[in-house]
């Protein structure tokens, strides 16, 4: 029930290394004590050198990154990501926050994570997610797809501007459905789409949004200090 | 008698032959047009007086629009020429006893007792027995204030132009006036005037926002009374007008000037920087105590309600999240956003179907809108799914607002054993009548859809359709 991220399709052995990056000592052991015993936590780091230093040693699959942490220049998350851009192909950002602000979100997307989460959710939801962006698909939760739908605006532009700058009539399709609760699964169902197309739509967008140059992004990023 | 309460302000009436003035002047002095232009054309075969002062009117007086727009603008500026000011009394209750018998004063809880001719004109001496008598002694009739605060500078200025006059006039019937005296008299209390109007300005207005071109205003206002000052100075001082020996007068007189600048300038630096600084420190000051206020008031008070409730897990999550949303509320809120718009009012039925019943509700919203009475519908009807959702469901209630161009679309989703539509007993209203039934009614639409893995609820409301009472062009 509460396997909001779709139960994708689940290889039997699967298991993922990752590192815990987060201020809160309790918060860091509950999710690890949360999370599947398939996920193996190979490090945790509290502040934005350990993070690094973590990082580059252990080389995980995954890094469960929040987006406000202490230490380096006060970058918090997206520093984290940008010390860690050697790296950055084969080890997957998945971000974590209570923080609700778009900026936020948009800072660390744009920095390179590949998902966002907040940190209510359930110990099955987080390892659905870690296994999708170890996977290489990004992980859109309702409030991401509801701030996509914000930036991108909610009509399929037609003028002919930057492609990266609009979503295309699918896209907008697959966000919105996020954006109302649905699992991975039940947009495809939804949209008569296998869910590999669903993950290829999700993955589509996150392009849009780590590399469009729109208004409303810009300005995100520019509240934090990104440009 | 006294009509000057109810005197409409003069502005150029846009009934009008030439620029509006004389009908404007005709409103404002309460006396036929005809009788203005006439005295006006009159005025204008005495030696052309009269097409100086419609000239006069013409420019100085605004427009009935530019009026209202000034004033829409600028409240209270003391600078704008008070003589187009509303004169407020007519929207103004009157709270004490009216100047005369002319203006019907909303009546008073006792008012049946009183008949307004009973009391004495002018002065607004309130009634013998009136109960308001106590307090309206106090206050004085607004009129006079009014007249005192609004139309002083105008008073003097007249009074002023009317002194000239009459030393002109002297003059020309042959009495010697000493104008070598009363010329740089004149010019130091001009400039001291223009130079206390401009710290008068500065005292209200210029700490608080400023704006440079306010500023630079006044420093070029400041400087010219400065000079003013200095000139009517130098001449008396020197006796003589002569040039050469003003001029020297001058020169040293700006010597001393810098020197004494030159002197208090770090002092008076000092000064405005201490000034500066303990005001930070006291912004800092007030905005860490509202902080701390907030935190008491809310957060720590949740905590002390945990540890009481421990032993609930239910209760404890019910206040962590309440505690969660308000805590978010307050330090996410977009300050730019207009309150009371329908992404907020969705939020906090949210906030309350999750305080009934204790299941998370998340809610997402894309764009907003103003409410409309229509929302208002659609607002309950979304309460009342998310009740369903809520309540049958038995866990997280996902709900999605999107609202563009008008159009407003919500969707309530739970992971529920879901349930048929055809099945539900007609007695149940909660879904037939609450939820489809209020959307109908409305020109919204309801649908529902529920299947083994959930139920989502799809309301639709349209654009204000034709538009009758708002979003005319």
């Amino acid at each position: 029930m509460n396997t909001t991220q779709g139960q994708g399709s689940e290889p039997a052995a699967r298991s993922a290394r990752v590192v815990i990056v987060d201020d809160h000592a309790i918060f860091r052991s509950g999710l690890k004590a949360d999370l599947d015993p398939s996920i193996h936590v190979v490090g945790e780091a509290a502040t934005v050198e350990q993070a690094i230093a973590v990082i580059a040693q252990q080389r995980p699959d995954v890094v469960l990154l929040d987006v406000h942490l202490p230490g380096g220049l006060g970058g918090g998350g997206r520093e984290v990501i940008a010390g860690s851009a050697a790296l950055l192909p084969a080890t997957k950002f998945l971000a974590l926050s209570v923080s609700d602000a778009a900026e936020d979100v948009v800072a660390v997307i744009r920095a390179g994570a590949r998902g966002y989460v907040t940190k209510t959710i359930s110990g099955t939801e987080i390892t659905d997610a870690v296994y999708r962006v170890a996977g290489g698909d990004a992980v859109f939760s309702p409030r991401l797809a509801g701030f996509v739908l914000d930036a991108f605006g909610t009509a399929p532009a037609d003028i002919a501007d930057d492609e990266l700058d609009r979503l295309s009539a699918r896209e907008l399709e697959v966000m919105r459905l996020i954006a109302r609760g649905y699992s991975y699964k039940e947009v495809a169902k939804e949209l008569f789409i296998s869910i590999k197309t669903v993950e290829t739509h999700v993955s589509a967008v996150l392009r849009k949004l780590q590399l469009s140059s729109r208004h409303e992004l810009t300005k995100w990023a520019a509240e934090r200090r990104l440009l | 008698m006294t009509t000057v309460p109810t005197r409409v302000p003069l502005v150029r009436s846009s009934d009008r032959f030439i620029a509006g003035v004389c009908s404007g002047l005709a409103a404002h002095l309460g006396v036929p047009v005809v009788h203005v232009r006439v005295a006006m054309a009159l005025a204008s075969l005495a030696g052309g007086a009269g097409v100086v002062f419609y000239a006069w009117l013409w420019i100085m007086v605004p427009t009935a629009d530019e009026s209202a727009r000034r004033q829409a603008r600028r409240p209270s500026s003391p600078i704008a020429p008070a003589v187009s000011r509303e004169t407020v009394p007519a929207a103004v209750p009157w709270t004490v006893a009216p100047a005369g018998g002319e203006i019907a004063p909303p009546s008073t809880p006792d008012g049946g007792l009183r008949t307004d001719t009973a009391s004495p004109r002018g002065l607004g001496y309130p009634a013998p027995g009136d109960a308001a008598a106590p307090g309206s002694q106090t206050v004085r009739p607004p009129w006079f204030r009014f007249r005192e605060m609004r139309y002083g500078k105008e008073i003097l200025l007249g009074a002023g132009l009317l002194l000239v006059a009459g030393i002109l006039i002297a003059q020309l019937l042959g009495v010697d006036v000493p104008l070598g005296t009363l010329i740089p008299a004149a010019a130091v209390l001009g400039g001291a005037s223009i130079a206390w109007m401009q710290l008068d300005e500065t005292r209200r207005a210029g700490l608080v926002d400023k704006t440079k071109a306010d500023q630079a205003g006044g420093w070029a206002r400041l400087a010219a009374g400065l000079a003013l000052v200095v000139a009517g100075v130098l001449v008396m001082v020197s006796g003589s007008g002569s040039w050469e020996q003003t001029w020297l007068a001058l020169l040293a007189s700006v010597a001393v000037l810098g020197g004494v600048v030159l002197v208090l300038l770090p002092w008076a630096l000092k000064f405005w920087r201490d000034l500066e600084a303990e005001r930070a420190g006291r912004i800092r000051e007030t905005e860490r105590a509202e902080i701390a206020a907030h935190l008491h008031d809310s957060v720590l008070q949740t905590l002390a309600l945990i540890q009481r409730r421990a032993a609930s897990e239910h209760d404890v999550i019910r206040l962590a999240r309440a505690q969660e949303r308000e805590l978010r509320g307050w330090l996410f809120a977009d300050p730019g956003k207009d309150a009371g718009q329908l992404s907020d009012r969705i939020k906090a039925v949210a906030a309350e179907v999750e305080d009934l019943l204790g299941n998370a509700v998340e809610v997402v919203c894309v764009g907003d809108t103003a409410v409309t009475e229509g929302h208002e519908a659609l607002i309950q009807a979304s309460r009342e799914a998310m009740l369903n959702a809520s309540r049958h469901g038995g866990g997280t209630v996902s709900v999605y607002l999107e609202a563009s161009g008008g159009r407003a679309e919500v969707f309530i989703k739970d992971r529920g054993p879901g349930f048929d539509l055809q099945h539900v007993p007609e007695d149940r209203l909660g879904v037939r009548e609450s939820i489809i039934g209020r959307m109908n009614r409305h020109g919204g639409t309801a649908a529902i859809s529920s299947s083994g893995e959930g139920t989502e609820v799809r309301l639709g409301f349209p654009a204000a359709p034709q538009d009758s009472t708002e979003g005319k062009p």
